[in-house]
């Protein structure tokens, strides 16, 4: 028998992940611990992955997310073999409809990438995609994933279902390039821009219709068990969304900065599974602890930031440990505003209805999907900003994100106008490396906080110093030696 | 280069008398973008202030800027304008934003309301007797405006246009329907809207998909779209009125349609600038006015004929009313005889129903979603690939130049997959990725077309 490496993204990661399935939960821990240990002799960017999921703070949260994602990746890799078809979902689709199903698993497209990234492995994937001539102002979170693809030995899906239409023409256009190119079925659930509600009754419809192709596709029925046996994990799931989202209001936070990545991991590849539930747990216990023991991971927490889309994942997660070491703490970004509801599972119907309700509500399709793209986007950053007791706003930039770089101007207006916050805006690719170096960004955060964040919760004071020196020096100069 | 008094006129009725002429191109009849750009760049400001420039100087009456097209000046092959007194007029009309036709309506105290997406029932604004503007930008490259609003990385043709509406140029405009076009578009008039509310605004939402709940869904949409206008304007729509206009939309669809056919005749009767002139034309003009002006157009060129070409190209892609650029790329001996862009063919190809036979919403709806050509359909790229190879064979083009601007995703992935699709056909294809309206970009352009022309040779 011949071996040999695989070349593809997903042969490669779910190759690896296979080998951490194995391993037994204590072991994977020890293991953790012995690399997080070895990590100063370890290649820098391994280093760095290490040191932000194993960091003893987050470790147990980031080993079950670690098992969580290995049999995620592990279903897919296994699916035919199991008699399963493969399809490949985007971030904002809700991933619980397929797990719904016997015969299907869901892949998520950007969250290969994200852990590509997060493996050094995104550039030369990106690079095939560029090959075939696709413009560069693609969004890399998809393109590395789907350059994979279509430019390597890398494993296909059966399907490609797109939540985009509605949300972002740039990954609708990927999806149905992909689709075309390797000749198999694409499956829609666009969103109308319409916050009416025969926007929302379309979007139904459109739910409706898409179950009806699966079921044909796959030839299997969605039982009202099925869906409930899934949704009843969801319904968990969504209430440990909630305790997660209440702790981040202490202050100071005491919520890992990562645990913003392994939140909407867990929700757009695992939701309604047992290892999703045993993810989300993890997470809450961890916190818990931490708030009772006050525990942070910087002397003081000096800003509290709130991400307004998404973040930076190419350096291999050392973001989310440096902004943690200087105090920064990360309240979640765009990703994570998805605000689940709690599905009524007594019948098909209310739970195809949950189902709806949640895909309505996934992050893109709510804020930029909406009706307005600025407005919808604007109150979710505003009440989630207020709710956390956020500090500043910072957007990453992401320039592919054509719909948010459109209406990051009108966010930046109403930010300051209803909440006094400021909002920095960056620019940078978030799954490559090659847009703008990771500390030239760390030095722009690095001056926002200390010249804007820093110094606005020094304003009034120095106002009301400079009122009283205006009155003492124009109506009653002091009296010689006295000091003002 | 000014040519003396009443030589203008002459060159235009050779242009008409001598058909099979090769004539030098008429810069005293450009349509005036070039100027733009030339005075955009000389006077800091507004394009409003630049547009009102040219109304005093008189439009038309100079040598082009350094847009595309100046290389004519350089001794390049075909001319970009055959003249004509009718299309003399229309190039000239058509070069200006707020041209004479739409300054003579407000004038008789008509209203205009603007829209940009060709999915855009304009007939629903005809029948309440509102003049239906499409917006374009006509190559403005002044966008620090915009850029304020807009970022970098949107579609430099949306902040052209957001530019214009900002700084004044727009300001005619009574109204707006907005459409969910492209998520650039849609950024666009959210921005234009928060700085400067327009006095109406119409969200028209229109599905990304064509199946029957979507088409049910637009149905109600344009019942929608109706009921503001006549809320908002205090006009009653008739079913009788909108019969009308859909009978006068598909007779302008036919004589546009006349049009490409005489253009893609072996000896072709317009060049590919003057039929995107008389394209902007038809979009910004009275409905009467429309069909009159195509039929003079008609008229002068039945028996004129273009030779000397080095090759006939379709030219593809994202909105592109750029005539300076079309006139660039016919300048260096590419004669555009077919088009499947925005602002070209896509937009009226589809043909109305007008048999009066059930409801006017029901047919409008099915015609502008069903048959809509554009790639914001994510479902209908077999569709689009056939019309462009279609197209192609139709117009006998030695080659095809698929253009997008830079960060439009919906045009520049189509483009990617119809290269791969007309090269498995054999079709030689250029596919250009540029900034809409940078002279920044000319060198490049001219590199690349020529490079392109070269290689498909033609007849010479």
């Amino acid at each position: 028998m011949k071996l040999s490496t695989p070349t593809g993204l997903f042969n490669r990661l779910s190759l690896q992940l296979a080998l951490l399935n194995r391993l037994p939960a204590p072991v994977l821990d020890k293991a953790g611990a012995l690399l997080l240990a070895i990590s100063p002799i370890l290649p820098a960017e391994m280093a760095s992955a290490l040191g932000t999921f194993l960091a003893p703070h987050a470790r147990p949260a980031s080993l079950a997310f670690i098992k969580m994602t290995a049999k995620w990746a592990t279903d897919a890799r296994n699916a035919s073999r199991n008699g399963k078809k493969v399809l490949l979902v985007p971030f904002n689709f809700p991933c619980e409809l397929i797990h719904a199903f016997d015969s299907a698993t869901p892949l998520t497209s950007e969250v290969l990438s994200t852990l590509a990234a997060a493996v050094g492995q995104g550039e030369q994937y990106w690079d095939m995609a560029m090959g075939l001539g696709l413009p560069d102002h693609l969004c890399s979170a998809n393109t590395i994933e789907l350059g994979s693809m279509l430019g390597s030995e890398d494993f296909k899906p059966q399907a490609i279902i797109s939540a985009a239409p509605g949300g972002c023409d740039v990954n609708s256009k990927i999806h149905e390039f992909v689709a075309h190119h390797l000749g198999i079925p694409q499956f829609f659930l666009p969103k109308p821009p319409d916050d009416s509600g025969r926007g929302r009754k379309q979007y139904a419809l459109y739910l409706h219709a898409l179950i009806a192709q699966l079921e044909e596709f796959l030839g299997e029925e969605l039982t009202e068990d099925k869906l409930r046996r899934v949704l009843t994990k969801a319904n968990r799931c969504t209430e440990l969304y909630y305790e997660i989202w209440d702790l981040h209001k202490a202050v100071p936070c005491p919520v890992p900065n990562i645990f913003s990545l392994l939140l909407y991991g867990t929700r757009f590849t695992m939701w309604g599974t047992d290892e999703a539930i045993k993810t989300l747990e993890a997470m809450v216990k961890v916190c818990k602890e931490r708030l009772a023991r006050k525990a942070y991971p910087a002397e003081k927490e000096v800003a509290r930031c709130l991400w307004a889309y998404t973040s930076y994942y190419f350096d291999f997660m050392g973001f989310f440990s440096w902004m943690e070491e200087r105090g920064y703490t990360h309240l979640g970004d765009g990703l994570d505003l998805c605000f689940p509801s709690i599905v009524d599972t007594s019948s098909r119907d209310t739970m195809i209805e949950g189902i709806a309700e949640a895909a309505w509500n996934m992050p893109m399709t709510r804020q930029v999907g909406g009706e307005s793209m600025s407005r919808s986007w604007t109150e979710d950053v505003i009440y989630a900003a207020k709710e956390l007791k956020a500090d500043c706003v910072i957007y990453c930039g992401h320039h592919s994100c054509k719909q948010t770089w459109s209406v990051v101007s009108i966010l930046r207006s109403e930010l300051t106008k209803r909440t006094g916050l400021p909002l920095l805006i960056l620019q940078g690719d978030s799954w490559m490396k090659r847009m703008t170096p990771m500390s030239v960004l760390q030095q722009e955060i690095d001056e926002f906080v200390r010249n804007v964040v820093a110094k606005k919760s020094l304003k009034p004071r120095k106002l009301k110093d400079r009122r009283k020196s205006q009155l003492v020096s124009e109506d009653n100069p002091p009296a010689a030696g006295s000091s003002v | 280069m000014k040519l003396p008094k009443g030589e203008d006129k002459v060159l235009g009725k050779v242009g008409v008398k001598k058909p099979e002429a090769l004539l030098p191109r008429l810069p005293q009849k450009s349509p005036g973008i070039s100027h733009f750009e030339k005075a955009a760049s000389a006077v800091p400001g507004s394009a409003g202030r630049l547009r009102r420039i040219e109304e005093e100087d008189g439009a038309g009456d100079r040598e082009p800027g350094p847009g595309l097209g100046a290389v004519a000046e350089a001794g390049f092959i075909a001319p970009g304008w055959f003249g004509g007194e009718e299309m003399d007029e229309i190039i000239k009309q058509s070069a200006v934003i707020e041209n004479e036709h739409v300054k003579k309506w407000k004038r008789d105290g008509g209203r205009v309301v603007g829209y940009i997406c060709l999915a855009t029932p304009t007939e629903i604004m005809d029948a309440a007797g509102l003049l239906p503007y499409r917006v374009r930008a006509l190559g403005n490259s002044q966008t620090e405006m915009a850029d304020a609003r807009l970022s970098r990385f949107n579609c430099s043709f949306c902040r052209s246009c957001l530019q214009l509406g900002l700084d004044g140029t727009y300001d005619f405009l009574d109204g707006m329907i907005e459409t969910n076009g492209c998520d650039h578009l849609r950024g666009m008039i959210e921005n234009w809207h928060y700085a400067k509310p327009f006095a109406f605004l119409h969200y028209l939402k229109v599905p990304h998909l064509a199946d029957p709940s979507s088409l049910k869904y637009y149905e109600e949409d344009l019942r929608l779209y109706k009921q503001a206008i006549e809320n908002h304007f205090d006009v009653t729509i008739t079913e009788a009125e909108l019969w009308n206009q859909i009978q006068m939309e598909d007779r302008v669809r036919e004589k546009l349609k006349t049009i490409y056919e005489m253009r893609e005749r072996a000896e072709p009767a317009f060049t590919g600038a003057e039929t995107l002139s008389l394209f902007l034309m038809a979009t910004a003009a009275p409905a009467a006015i429309r069909e009159k002006l195509l039929d003079q157009a008609i008229a002068e060129r039945k028996d004129h004929k273009i030779r000397g070409y080095k090759a006939r190209l379709l030219l593809g892609g994202s909105a592109t009313d750029e005539v300076d650029f079309i006139q660039g790329i016919e300048s260096m001996g590419g004669l555009v005889v077919a088009d499947t862009l925005c602002y070209g063919s896509r937009a009226f190809w589809p043909r109305l129903n007008p048999a009066k036979a059930g409801d006017p919403l029901q047919v409008l709806a099915k015609t502008y979603l069903e048959e809509l050509l554009c790639p914001r359909m994510f479902q209908d790229f077999p569709r689009r690939r056939d019309y462009v190879l279609a197209a192609v064979e139709r117009a006998k083009a030695d080659g095809v130049i698929l253009v997008h601007n830079k960060f439009c995703d919906v045009h520049g992935v189509d483009n990617v997959a119809f290269r791969l699709a007309l090269e498995k056909k054999g079709i030689p294809v250029l596919q250009l990725e540029k900034e809409y309206g940078a002279s920044a970009d000319i060198g490049r352009m001219k590199t690349r077309v020529q490079a392109f022309l070269e290689r498909i040779g033609g007849p010479q």
